[in-house]
């Protein structure tokens, strides 16, 4: 069977490839040693660091795939991570659920409150889409709210949860969770990977691309557009539940606006329609922060108090989403995509047309 | 394509120093110790002259020579009001810098999950300015605060001003907070005690205009309205409830509220008439040595941030961290100074009504109140009640 | 919501007439001014702006400092609010929206995101964050039965807004430069083609939607106080355009006095906690009956 050279696929099969050149393999496998090496050279708090990023990049691939690969454009992200961080307070607290159980709980959670969510957008689109969303957001901080004023302590305001129990096991430190959180990712990753290359995918990408001809040729819009709310959500649903077990405290304070639309930047600066780039912009909008409080750690001291660096940490994610989307709309992902192809071709610059190429 | 390779070069030096900047260390002969608080978000207003406070008593500490000749260094973070932020600064701070103990803290719901993180890590953390019940007997180990802790303000704050018109009707606002219920649910207890009745008005946090509020509380015909909450909304309260048409006795519960704050609500308001000052700290208008002295430091090292009782209070703690790292002694260790500081009586002269008080149970001690009134004429604050002390039992 | 046993606090007096009069126009005027400038930027570019409120309160704060550098001459607070509208109206337009012209409609709108981000950290940087009150013209000039009073600045909000959605039906009825305003909302592609300087009306959009938020931020500002926290107005002027209509300005007219009525009513008669979610809940009920809003052009949602 001939192939008609590297880059061009003549066959279903072959565009449902995932890595099709042997150094893409070799890539693939080197990030994941090095992933598995990494934490027993780090301190602690670098491994916190990421840990936070890895959490971070569940909730990001959820939400690449609504509005990256779907096409629906959702303010309510953070509302979703309350409801996982919540679900798992009300099961740890009232009804001492262990671990294995809660996490699928705040799952099923997730997903029936991305089923409501959506329905919405079976009605609205582009900004109209955008504020029902904003608008549920509201709504759902308003019950967790509520219920916190209820239960939530005085002492500590919010609400302590114990470290969590695998069996034998204590998931607690940095180390142990690195593991975890590293498993459970590659599970995500792949399964977020399968899904786009499959039919569930192109319904999805031909939805975002024109939903009127994607009804047209047979695709169920209700059927896509909720899934893809209720992945979403659920995605975001376990990130929430498994940050609450890892930071041992839920405070509905910190799920705010600000933290939908950092979300929204990740998924920008990733490159909207990008696995690969909803890792790497959550990766980068995680670290940012805690990067320029390192830089400014080079300036004289006086400069580094007072506003100027928490200003600045707050500006920066706006300046990266306005820049990104200036210059380079199509994210880190288009940036690696660049690279890649000035190593693979070289010395030409540029690929072959191929449209299928994602 | 020379512009192109310029701008990306400048990026990729800048993502490596950012990057390289996470692993350096420094070791040097010094007492660590470490600050969080919220320097440049949304509170900052209150809690940067309580950070100055605490500064301007290390700064004049080392100038002294420090602590049987080791300075004292502190590691100061900002947390911009957010726990996730609060918590990754704290485990910087003693993993990174290797502090002994951490300082200052910022809004209740950053302590929590702090004093959780840090216990774990056997963190001796003491907050000031506001403080959650964690400190309270039967305390949590390794957490304490010398600050405003709400239940006990709010009783105390019940207490205090039936001096202004006993067993009237209070009007108690706040903001829909863990620490505000939790201070008006006190304040209505001791209210009601004195034989008084009480109502409330809260209102959402993210509040700025506060003018249906203030009418809703004008509406209930009050003889005295207690407001708990910090500067921002003093300011925004105090002129709404004048324009409303009441202008009877209110009463600023000092969750880190200035001075400089209460005198700008008195101009937008018109009048200063009838506004009242609760707070554990002297105010920087007091005419005694301690605060004297806190108010000579703060001309000599220079704030950014007007004289205030923040300050005060910041020096108040720095007094504890001193007492504290001396008590430990050299080489000091976080479990060495956990003990120490559950030890300690630290006498902190007119800086409060008394000294400051910690047992191995108990991590806040006994508290001291006092009242004052706004004279609009003088521009400062008068005590119009003696220290009222307040035990730490019964809150929990 | 009220702690536990705990004598309902809930409903209380009815508000007097004139007391609930005066306040809800007041706050109709704010949020008029804020949702005029998002239709007028709709209209214009079919651009929503969530930048909204973060540029209200900036040049809220600009307005203050200029005053402040001047030693607290209104005359110069009023020339820095006006240059600030200018520049910022113009820059962003040239800068960045024109840029994204062709892009999908998502793109406009998240870099307004953005822009917001960038504002509020500049308040942060430049202003250290702090509470900043507007203290011109506080002084009470009217006394109302029950004892509560307005001030100056109150009449004066009124009076403005008043003026200047007078102002805008002028400009856009008669004028020149109107008259192209409305061909190029209406028809981009035709304008250019028949003459008319499309960059310059959008521009010109741009300017009028920040004098028009920086307006509504200076009254606010002088009644209650510009923070980092104050921005939220944004979502309020937003909910008043949606209501109203997105491509309606008497829509934005009639959407800020449905949603300062709602929040009034609530603070009063409710229960004051639920004011700050109440816009978004109006939202859901208009979205879910008549989405274009009251008074908007009857389209195809996708028209966006």
């Amino acid at each position: 069977m001939a192939r008609a050279g590297t880059n061009l696929r003549t066959s279903y099969l072959e565009s449902n490839e995932v890595m099709r050149r042997p150094y893409q393999k070799l890539l693939v496998g080197l990030i994941l040693a090095a992933a598995l090496v990494l934490p027993f050279g780090s301190s602690d708090y670098f491994l916190h660091l990421i840990n936070l990023s890895f959490l971070a990049c569940v909730g990001a691939l959820g939400l690449m795939i609504l509005t990256g690969f779907c096409g629906q454009i959702s303010l309510g992200h953070a509302a979703f991570l309350a409801i996982g961080g919540f679900t798992t307070v009300i099961l740890t607290v009232h009804l001492t659920m262990p671990f294995i159980v809660v996490v699928p709980a705040a799952a099923a959670s997730g997903a029936v409150v991305g089923f409501v969510v959506g329905l919405p957008s079976l009605r609205f689109r582009g900004v109209y889409l955008a504020i029902s969303t904003l608008a549920m957001h509201y709504a759902i901080i308003f019950l967790c709210t509520a219920y916190q004023a209820k239960f939530g302590s005085s002492a500590t305001a919010g609400i302590t949860i114990a470290d969590p129990v695998l069996g034998p096991f204590r998931l607690g430190g940095e180390f142990a969770w690195y593991f975890f959180l590293l498993v459970l990712l590659t599970f995500v990753t792949a399964g977020c990977v399968n899904l786009v290359r499959t039919r569930p995918g192109r319904a999805w990408m031909a939805i975002r691309d024109r939903d009127i001809a994607a009804e047209a040729l047979g695709i169920n819009l209700t059927r896509y557009k909720l899934s893809a709310f209720m992945l979403s959500a659920t995605l975001a649903s376990v990130s929430g539940s498994l940050a609450a077990y890892y930071s041992h405290v839920v405070t509905v304070e910190a799920y705010t606006l600000d933290l939908a639309v950092i979300y929204v930047a990740m998924i920008i600066v990733g490159g909207m329609g990008s696995i690969l780039g909803g890792l790497m912009g959550a990766i980068f909008i995680t670290l940012l922060p805690y990067g320029i409080d390192s830089l400014f750690e080079y300036l004289p001291r006086a400069w580094r108090f007072g506003s100027t660096v928490f200003g600045v940490q707050v500006g920066a994610v706006g300046i990266c989403i306005i820049l990104f989307l200036l210059f380079e709309p199509k994210g880190l992902a288009e940036i690696w995509r660049r690279t890649e192809t000035y190593f693979d071709r070289w010395p030409f610059r540029y690929r072959p047309l191929d449209t299928t190429r994602r | 394509m020379k512009k192109q390779i310029f701008c990306r070069g400048v990026t990729a030096a800048a993502i490596i120093a950012c990057f390289a900047g996470f692993s350096a260390a420094q070791a040097q002969e010094t007492y660590k110790i470490g600050y969080i608080t919220d320097l440049s978000g949304p509170l900052a207003g209150s809690y940067t002259p309580t950070w100055e406070g605490f500064e301007l008593y290390i700064k004049a500490l080392n100038d002294r020579g420090g602590i049987n000749g080791k300075k004292v260094d502190i590691v100061l973070d900002d947390d911009g009001l957010k726990a996730d932020r609060a918590v990754a600064a704290a485990k910087k701070q003693t993993e990174r810098d290797q502090v002994l103990g951490i300082f200052g803290l910022s809004l209740s719901s950053t302590q929590g999950a702090v004093y959780a993180e840090m216990r774990k890590a056997g963190v001796p953390v003491v907050t000031t300015f506001s403080g959650i019940g964690d400190a309270l007997p039967p305390a949590q180990p390794f957490s304490y605060s010398t600050g405003v802790v709400f239940e006990v303000a709010g009783d105390a704050i019940g207490e205090l001003i039936q001096k202004i018109k006993k067993g009237g009707k209070v009007v108690g606002m706040t903001f829909d907070s863990v620490g505000g219920r939790a201070g008006i649910a006190f304040n209505q207890k001791s209210v009601e005690k004195a034989g008084g009745t009480w109502d409330q008005v809260l209102f959402p946090v993210t509040t700025t205009d506060f003018t249906p509020f203030a009418q809703e509380v004008a509406a209930k015909k009050p003889d005295i309205v207690v407001g708990h909450y910090g500067s921002g909304q003093n300011l925004g309260v105090i002129p709404a409830l004048r324009r409303s048409g009441y202008n009877g006795p209110y009463v600023v519960a000092s969750y880190g509220v200035t001075e400089d704050t209460v005198r700008q609500a008195a101009e937008r308001a018109g009048s200063g008439e009838n506004i009242y000052y609760v707070t554990r700290y002297s105010s920087s208008f007091d005419n005694n040595p301690s605060v004297a002295e806190v108010a000579a430091a703060q001309k000599k090292y220079g704030t950014s941030k007007p004289f205030s009782s923040m300050h005060v209070t910041g020096w108040a703690l720095g007094k504890l961290a001193e007492a504290a790292l001396k008590g430990c002694g050299w080489p000091c260790t976080r479990e060495q100074l956990d003990k120490t500081i559950q030890s300690l009586k630290v006498d902190i002269g007119g800086l409060s009504g008394g000294p400051i008080e910690m047992s191995a149970t108990d991590h806040y001690g006994p508290s001291y109140w006092r009242m004052y009134i706004w004279d609009a004429k003088a521009n400062k604050l008068e005590p119009q009640s003696d220290w009222l002390k307040k035990g730490s039992q019964g809150y929990k | 919501m009220q702690a536990e046993g705990h004598p309902s606090a809930c409903v209380s007096k009815r508000p007097l007439p004139v007391e609930f009069v005066a306040t809800v126009a007041i706050l109709t005027c704010t949020y008029a001014l804020l949702a005029a400038g998002i239709v007028i930027l709709y209209k214009a570019g079919r651009v929503v702006n969530f930048a909204h409120g973060e540029l209200a309160i900036v040049g809220g704060y600009v307005f203050y400092s200029s005053g402040l550098m001047a030693g607290g001459s209104l005359w110069f607070a009023i020339l820095g609010a006006v240059v600030f509208s200018v520049v910022m109206g113009g820059f962003i337009y040239a800068t960045m929206m024109r840029r994204v012209v062709g892009e999908p409609f998502y793109v406009a709108i998240l870099i307004t995101v953005g822009i917001a981000i960038v504002l509020k950290s500049a308040i942060i940087v430049i202003w250290r964050a702090e509470q900043v009150t507007i203290n011109i013209g506080v002084a009470p000039a009217v006394r109302l039965a029950g004892g509560a009073t307005l001030s100056y600045m109150d009449l004066a909000s009124i009076i403005m807004t008043i003026t200047f959605f007078i102002a805008l039906y002028f400009f856009f009825t008669f004028t020149r430069l109107g008259v192209q305003f409305r061909g190029t909302a209406e028809n981009p592609l035709l304008a250019s083609q028949r003459g008319v300087n499309v960059n310059l009306v959008l521009s010109l959009a741009w300017i009028i939607a920040v004098l028009a938020a920086t307006l509504s931020g200076v009254f606010y500002g002088g009644r209650a106080f510009l923070s980092t926290e104050s921005v939220t107005i944004g979502l309020a002027g937003l909910t008043a355009a949606l209501v109203g209509g997105l491509d309606s300005l008497r829509g934005a007219v009639a959407g800020a006095f449905v949603v300062a009525l709602a929040q009034y009513l609530t603070v009063r008669l409710i229960d004051p906690v639920l004011s700050e979610a109440l816009p978004f809940l109006i939202l859901l009920v208009v979205m879910s009956i008549r989405p274009w809003g009251l008074f908007g052009t009857v389209e195809e949602l996708d028209r966006v």
